[in-house]
C-alpha cells in the first residue's frame, strides 16, 4: 500500500511538471509583456529596459521558465509565486487568504450532496420504473444538462427577484453598516444561493451514479441468494447491496476536489463570493500572470491530488483490489 | 409396397417442408446495416425528438437572421421594452414576438441571431476536436510503442489542467471577442476523449486479421489508416463529436456568459444572458428565452448523442 501510494505520487510529479509548461507557455505566447503596464510618456526607457532586468525578462525562455519552476515549488516561502502585478501582494499569501472561502463553499455544497444524493439514488434504484424513480431520473437529467452558470443565474433569480431579496446574491457578508455583519449567521445566510446552485448540479450527478451503481448491484447472484434465504429486503438492500454501491462513489470524491480547492469560478464570480475561482477570474481579466500561474497549478494539483485520492480510497474500501 | 408408399410420402412431406422453410426465409426481409441502424434509432424515442428540436432550432438559427436581416442588432430606443407584437403600428412585419429588450431589439432576432452564433461556433469547435484527436489518437494507436506512450502523457497532462480557465486564459490574452480564438481555445482543450477513443479502436484493430493482411499486401501506413482502420472506428467519433457540441455550445455561452467569448457586438446565447442579468427586475422572461434554447441544444444533443451510440452498434439486436 505504502509502495504503491508512493509510486503513484512520483508518477504525479511529471504530469504537474507537464501542467506548469503548458500553462508557462501559455502566458509565454501571449501578446504584449507584462511591464507594459508601466508604459507611459513619464516613464522613461531606461526604466523599462531596468524593471525588464529585474522581473529577467531578457532572459532565454528556457531560463525563465526554470527560474520560475524552481522557485514555485518552494511554496513554504512568501515569495515563492511571485508577486501580484496589480497590487503588489505575495501570490501565495492571496491564494492562501482566499482558500477558507472557497473550502467553505464546496466543503458545504459537498456535504448537502452527499447527505441528499445518496439516499435519493438508493429510492430511485429500489423503487425502479416507479413514479418516485422518474421523477428522480427527470430531475437529474436536467439538472446535469443545465450549464453551471445558467443554473447559477436562476438561482440568482429566484434568490434576489422571486423572493423580494431575501437571500442576499452577493458577496460573503453584508455590506459595512449592516448590523450583525460577519457574524456566522451572516455568512451561512450568504451562502444559501451559491451553495444551492452547487449542490443541484452535483446532486443530480451523484444520484444518477448512485442509483445505476446500486441497480448494477441489486441485480447480482449474492443478492438474489440473499432474498432466497428469507433475509428481510431492508437487510439486503442496505446491508448486502448498500455496501457494495456506495464503493465506486468515491471516486466522485476525486473528481469533487478540484472544485473543491480551485474553486468553481462560475458560481463563484456569479455570487462574487471571494474565494479562488473568483480571484482566478479577476486575474485573468486583469492579466495578472502571477496569480494566473498558481491558479492553474493549484487546479491541476487538485486534479492530480483527487486521481490520487480516488485510487487510494478505492483500494482501502474494496478489499478484492490488490496492489 | 406399403413400406414403399410409407417412404414415398415421408420423402414427400420432407421436400414440403423444406420448401415451406425456404420460403420463409425468402419472406424475411434482407436487412442492410443501415437499415438496422434506422430501426435501432427510430426505437429510441427521447432521441426522435431531439432530432426534430435540433431541427427546428436549426432551422430558427437559419430563417429568422435572413429574413429579419440587421434586426437584431438595430436598436429602437422608442421602444425599449416594448411588448410582443408581430406587426408595428406602420403594418410592417417584425416579427416581434418575444418582445423587445432594454434598448429597443427585437428580441426574437437576436434570440436568432445568437442561436446561429452559438450553434456555429459550437460545430466548428467539434469539427477541429475532432480533427486534432483523430489525428492524435490515430498516430498514438497505430505506431504505439513509446510515441503512444509520450502521448498519452500529455492527455493525461491535458486533463489535469482546470479546462474552463485555460479557455478563459487563451481567449483573455489572444485577442477577446474574436469568434476564432474562441473555437480555437474549445478545440485546443476539447480533443483529449476523442483521441482516448480513436486510440483505444485502433489498438484492438491493429491486431485484426484485414488490417494484418492490408500490410502483407504493401499497403502504406496512410492508406491502412484512411481505409482500413479508421472506417471501423467512425461510430463512437460520432457518438463523441454528437455529444461534443453540447460541451461546446454550453462552453461558448458560458464564455460570452462572463465577458470573454464573443463580444457585446455580437450576440450569442451567452452574451444575451449577461445583458439579461443586467435587468433581471424589469424584464425576468429576457432570462428565460436563452436559457431555454440553450438547454434544449443541451439536452437534444445528449440524447441524439445516446441515440446514436445505441443505434451505430452492430452488436445490438433490434427487438421485435
Amino acid at each position: 500500500m505504502a509502495s504503491y501510494i508512493l509510486r503513484r505520487t512520483l508518477q504525479a510529479i511529471p504530469i504537474l511538471f507537464g501542467v506548469a509548461i503548458i500553462s508557462f507557455a501559455i502566458v509565454q505566447l501571449a501578446p504584449g509583456s507584462p511591464i507594459d503596464r508601466f508604459r507611459s510618456p513619464n516613464v522613461r526607457p531606461e526604466t523599462l529596459e531596468n524593471l525588464i532586468r529585474l522581473y529577467g525578462l531578457d532572459r532565454p525562455v528556457y531560463e525563465q521558465f526554470v527560474n520560475w519552476f524552481s522557485t514555485f515549488v518552494q511554496f513554504w516561502r512568501t515569495d515563492a509565486w511571485g508577486y501580484s502585478l496589480v497590487d503588489g501582494r505575495s501570490v501565495r499569501d492571496t491564494v492562501v487568504d482566499r482558500m477558507p472561502a472557497t473550502l467553505l463553499l464546496g466543503g458545504t455544497a459537498l456535504i448537502i450532496t452527499i447527505i441528499l444524493a445518496v439516499p435519493i439514488g438508493i429510492l430511485a434504484a429500489v423503487r425502479q420504473y416507479s413514479w418516485a424513480d422518474k421523477a428522480i431520473t427527470t430531475f437529474a437529467t436536467i439538472g446535469y444538462a443545465i450549464p453551471s452558470f445558467l443554473l447559477g443565474l436562476y438561482i440568482a433569480y429566484i434568490g434576489t427577484v422571486v423572493f423580494r431579496g431575501a437571500f442576499p446574491g452577493f458577496g460573503m457578508v453584508s455590506l459595512p453598516g449592516v448590523e450583525g455583519r460577519g457574524t456566522p449567521l451572516d455568512v451561512a445566510w450568504h451562502m444559501v444561493l451559491p451553495v444551492t446552485s452547487l449542490a443541484i448540479q452535483q446532486i443530480a450527478g451523484w444520484s444518477r451514479y448512485v442509483r445505476a451503481k446500486m441497480l448494477e448491484v441489486l441485480n447480482q447472484d449474492y443478492v438474489r441468494t440473499a432474498k432466497a434465504k428469507g433475509l428481510s429486503a431492508a437487510k439486503v438492500t442496505y446491508k448486502h447491496a448498500l455496501r457494495n454501491a456506495l464503493i465506486p462513489v468515491i471516486t466522485l470524491f476525486g473528481l469533487t476536489l478540484p472544485g473543491l480547492l480551485a474553486g468553481a469560478v462560475i458560481t463563484e464570480s456569479i455570487f462574487s463570493w471571494p474565494g479562488l475561482g473568483f480571484l482566478g477570474l479577476q486575474a485573468v481579466t486583469q492579466r495578472d500572470y502571477p496569480l494566473v500561474l498558481a491558479f492553474v497549478m493549484v487546479g491541476g494539483f487538485g486534479v492530480v491530488l483527487g486521481n490520487l485520492l480516488a485510487d487510494v480510497l478505492y483500494g482501502v474500501a474494496d478489499p478484492r483490489i490488490k496492489y | 409396397m406399403v413400406s414403399d408408399a410409407n417412404a414415398a410420402e415421408i420423402e414427400r412431406r420432407r421436400l414440403e417442408e423444406a420448401a415451406a422453410d425456404s420460403a420463409e426465409i425468402d419472406r424475411t426481409p434482407v436487412r442492410t446495416y443501415w437499415q438496422l441502424v434506422r430501426q435501432r434509432f427510430l426505437k429510441h424515442r427521447l432521441a426522435v425528438i431531439a432530432v426534430i428540436v435540433l431541427i427546428v432550432l436549426a432551422t430558427y438559427a437559419i430563417v429568422v437572421p435572413t429574413v429579419t436581416g440587421d434586426a437584431w442588432r438595430e436598436t429602437q430606443l422608442f421602444r425599449d421594452d416594448a411588448p410582443p407584437e408581430l406587426f408595428n403600428e406602420d403594418g410592417d412585419l417584425t416579427f416581434a414576438v418575444l418582445g423587445y429588450n432594454e434598448q429597443g431589439q427585437n428580441l426574437f432576432a437576436r434570440l436568432g441571431k445568437a442561436t446561429q452564433t452559438s450553434l456555429t461556433i459550437g460545430l466548428a469547435a467539434v469539427v477541429l476536436i475532432v480533427m486534432i484527436g483523430v489525428f492524435i489518437g490515430s498516430i498514438a494507436g497505430y505506431v504505439g510503442g513509446w510515441i503512444d506512450n509520450l502521448l498519452m502523457r500529455f492527455v493525461d497532462v491535458m486533463l489535469s489542467l482546470p479546462g474552463l480557465f485555460i479557455i478563459l486564459m487563451i481567449t483573455a490574452f489572444f485577442g477577446q471577442g474574436n469568434v476564432w480564438v474562441v473555437i480555437i481555445a474549445i478545440g485546443l482543450t476539447g480533443w483529449t476523449t476523442a483521441a482516448r477513443l480513436v486510440r483505444a479502436e485502433f489498438l484492438s484493430l491493429r491486431e485484426v486479421d484485414y488490417v494484418q493482411a492490408a500490410r502483407a499486401l504493401g499497403a502504406s501506413p496512410q492508406r491502412i489508416i484512411l481505409r482500413h482502420m479508421l472506417p471501423p472506428a467512425l461510430a463512437p467519433i460520432v457518438v463523441a463529436a454528437t455529444l461534443g457540441i453540447a460541451d461546446s455550445v454550453v462552453v461558448e455561452s458560458a464564455l460570452s456568459f462572463l465577458g470573454f467569448g464573443i463580444g457585446r457586438d455580437g450576440a450569442s446565447l451567452g452574451t444575451m444572458l449577461q445583458n439579461a442579468r443586467e435587468y433581471f427586475f424589469s424584464g425576468p422572461l429576457k432570462v428565460l428565452y436563452p436559457g431555454v434554447v440553450l438547454i434544449l441544444i443541451v439536452l437534444s444533443a445528449s440524447f441524439l448523442g445516446d441515440g446514436l451510440r445505441d443505434a451505430l452498434d452492430p452488436r445490438q439486436r433490434v427487438e421485435k
